[in-house]
């Protein structure tokens, strides 16, 4: 087979020692972008695009990639360990995730995750190799129409994070979707519900958002003596055990398979597979009422999907030079600062540099898991630190992360406001998740709709004659339709509607 | 026994007049256009769902069976003042960043918080508030290139800073 000779070819040159050396450097400074907070994967590798300009292409190009994959796993440590997302894309983790660390599982957490983001970008990069052109052409078809459709189904999906009430869940879908409406409209430009704050312009951050919601109140609560402390986690106890190894197998397959599929498609972003991801698991499991207290399902699934995703966003880029997000297109800066145009012929004038990128993929994410591994117990014994020396580490952490974001302290205010708010929900019951799918989904749902209509001149049914949009709105109707069914069924003893 | 009757009323009213709100001021932005929804148009009727799903939140909370109030809803009074001190620290960080500069704000927060949350002793206060003020702060702007603010007496710092340079 013409592409495995490549991909062997690629391997060859990958694995020379200078090559393992960018890729470890890569993946150690990805993990340590994803730990911090408020450095993203797009500013991290935006950071240090500068250092790889005296390097040759392949190597700056696998140290790139990298530090992309990296920093998805890096997230996941901050999330399972002290409930604050380290990077946006976990924040979901971090309702199961924390969980588990609170019962003393965050080893077990953190091994699922570095396993599940080995499997699922794997498979994603096998999928680059095998399947990348047939796969771009069914991803270009999706239009406006077809990005409103997916991000309804999305929506429908946040009633699945409902955890006791589907209309407090609802409530805090309808929020996050308001909250999203803040800043500027995206068709026409106007400011909407700044009410004159220069700083609300850009809306309302997803790390702020986030931060508050799942650090800043937890913190608040567990101070104030509502939140049990976190379980100090025994050597033994670091590895999962064999039925979570078990539980974790078909949400490592599905998260693979919705990561991937969402890869393919320019402008989706890294959150929403972590979410649908998240939303699916639950949907599909037999104790749904579980989640949020320590399923390693949870953990599971949108950790592979996030890996799966950033592996798989790498195919339009490479088959028709299109980057698909933020720090896509701080890739293709490197390949075009190196005198390469990512594309169809990228393969036909330096094919050893696309299969050698290509295959240290492979060797990236298996680095990934060698070297995080060994270093769970390591991030698992930050937990042993005395509680008033925790809190104030995890505040000043949320601190920086908030300012460094917009260099604002404007954030930094409103993570707290949205502090109190998590705090307010949590002792209220009402699921945050909701929230911050919504706040992801609505502006891209908006914008989608609005130059659908503006495709069709103000005419719906441009929805229901694209033959990929009605059968997303179908799969849509029915999730909604089996949440209110069960809104509408007899209420059980442990389950007020 | 106690319900959370009275909280999630309350709640529900709050959200029924943050709807209102929303909803007025979504009418004073262009509801649509020639194209299709203008900026008016989504919130409008986002607030109108919100408003529905509060009367319905008030409706099962007064006149379905009330959950019963979790124990831990009400906090105790040591747990408030802990609280309260993490809010107060982070307002410290909010007004001050800007103005004194990350290192002597964060020189504050540090020690305050460390005192505060529980007994940590003297020299693990003041070493854990030299490493998060001035090692954080050199980490952040000499390796990541990340800037952090500057205070009016951050030259007190000059000998510091010049090992960096």
């Amino acid at each position: 087979m013409d592409a495995f000779q490549h991909l062997m070819e690629g391997f060859a040159i990958c694995l020379q020692w200078q090559y393992l050396l960018f890729a470890v450097l890569g993946c150690l400074a990805g993990t340590l972008i994803g730990v911090l907070p408020g450095v993203g994967p797009a500013a991290g590798t935006a950071m240090l695009l500068p250092l790889t300009f005296g390097m040759p292409p392949i190597g700056a190009i696998i140290m790139l990639s990298a530090i992309y994959y990296g920093s998805m796993y890096g997230g996941t440590i901050t999330s399972v360990l002290v409930n604050v997302p380290g990077e946006a894309a976990s924040a979901i983790t971090c309702l199961d995730g924390y969980a588990m660390a609170r019962k003393g599982r965050a080893g077990a957490a953190l091994a699922i995750a570095a396993i599940g983001s080995f499997i699922g970008g794997n498979v994603a990069t096998l999928g680059l190799v095998l399947l990348a052109l047939p796969l771009t052409a069914v991803a270009l078809k999706f239009g406006p129409p077809e990005f409103f459709s997916l991000m309804l189904v999305g929506l429908t999906l946040a009633t699945t994070l409902a955890s006791r009430s589907v209309v407090r869940a609802l409530v805090s879908a309808a929020l996050g979707l308001l909250l999203a409406m803040v800043g500027m409209d995206p068709v026409l430009g106007l400011p909407r519900f700044t009410f004159g704050q220069k700083d609300l312009l850009d809306g309302i951050g997803i790390v702020p958002l986030a931060m508050g919601l799942f650090g800043v109140g937890e913190l608040l609560l567990t101070a104030e003596g509502s939140a049990a402390a976190v379980i100090r986690t025994k050597l033994r106890d670091m590895w999962p055990s064999w039925p979570e190894f078990k539980a974790a197998i078909m949400p490592i397959v599905r998260g693979t398979g919705i990561g991937f599929f969402l890869g393919l498609i320019p402008g989706v972003g890294v959150l929403v597979p972590t979410f649908i991801a998240y939303a699916v698991e639950k949907k599909v499991s037999k104790t749904p009422e579980k989640f949020g207290t320590g399923m390693i399902e949870g953990v599971a699934a949108p950790e592979t999907a996030n890996n799966a995703y950033c592996n798989a966003a790498m195919i339009p880029l490479f088959t028709l030079g299109v980057p698909g997000s933020a720090v896509i297109a701080i890739l293709m800066s490197a390949f075009m600062m190196n005198g390469l145009i990512p594309g169809p012929f990228l393969f036909q004038e330096h094919p050893d540099i696309a299969w050698a990128v290509i295959a240290s993929f492979y060797v990236g994410n298996l680095l990934l898991l060698v070297m995080n591994l060994p270093m769970i117990p390591l991030w698992v014994s930050f937990l042993r630190l005395s509680t008033p020396i925790l809190y104030t580490l995890i505040l000043a952490f949320c601190v920086i992360g908030a300012y460094s974001a917009h260099n604002s302290c404007f954030d930094v205010g409103l993570t707290l406001f949205f502090g109190f708010v998590g705090y307010a929900f949590k002792k209220l019951d009402i699921p945050l998740a909701p929230m911050i799918l919504t706040v992801i989904l609505g502006p891209l749902m908006e914008r989608a709709l609005r130059q659908s209509l503006e495709m069709s001149r103000g005419d719906f049914t441009i929805f229901f004659t694209r033959p990929i949009s009605v059968v997303m709105i179908a799969l849509a109707a029915l999730f909604l339709a089996t949440s209110l069914m069960k809104m509408a069924s007899p209420i059980k003893e442990d389950r007020v509607v | 026994m106690q319900t959370m009757k009275r909280p999630y009323q309350v709640t529900a009213a709050v959200l029924l007049v943050l709807s209102a709100f929303v909803a007025i001021e979504s009418l004073k932005l262009k509801y649509y256009t020639q194209l299709g929804p203008g900026p008016g148009f989504f919130p409008f009727w986002l607030a109108l769902c919100l408003a529905a799903l509060s009367i319905v939140m008030f409706y099962q909370a007064t006149f379905r069976p009330a959950e019963p109030k979790p124990e831990d809803f009400r906090f105790s009074r040591r747990g408030i003042l802990r609280a309260l001190a993490m809010c107060a620290a982070w307002v410290w960080a909010v007004v001050m960043l800007e103005r004194l500069g990350y290192r002597l704000t964060m020189a504050v927060f540090f020690p305050f918080l460390l005192l505060t949350l529980g007994r940590v002793r003297w020299p693990i206060v003041v070493a854990l508030s030299l490493l998060g003020s001035l090692a954080v702060y050199y980490l952040f702007t000499r390796v990541l290139s990340v800037p952090l603010p500057i205070g009016p007496f951050d030259g007190i710092f000059g000998p510091i800073d010049a090992l960096f340079y």
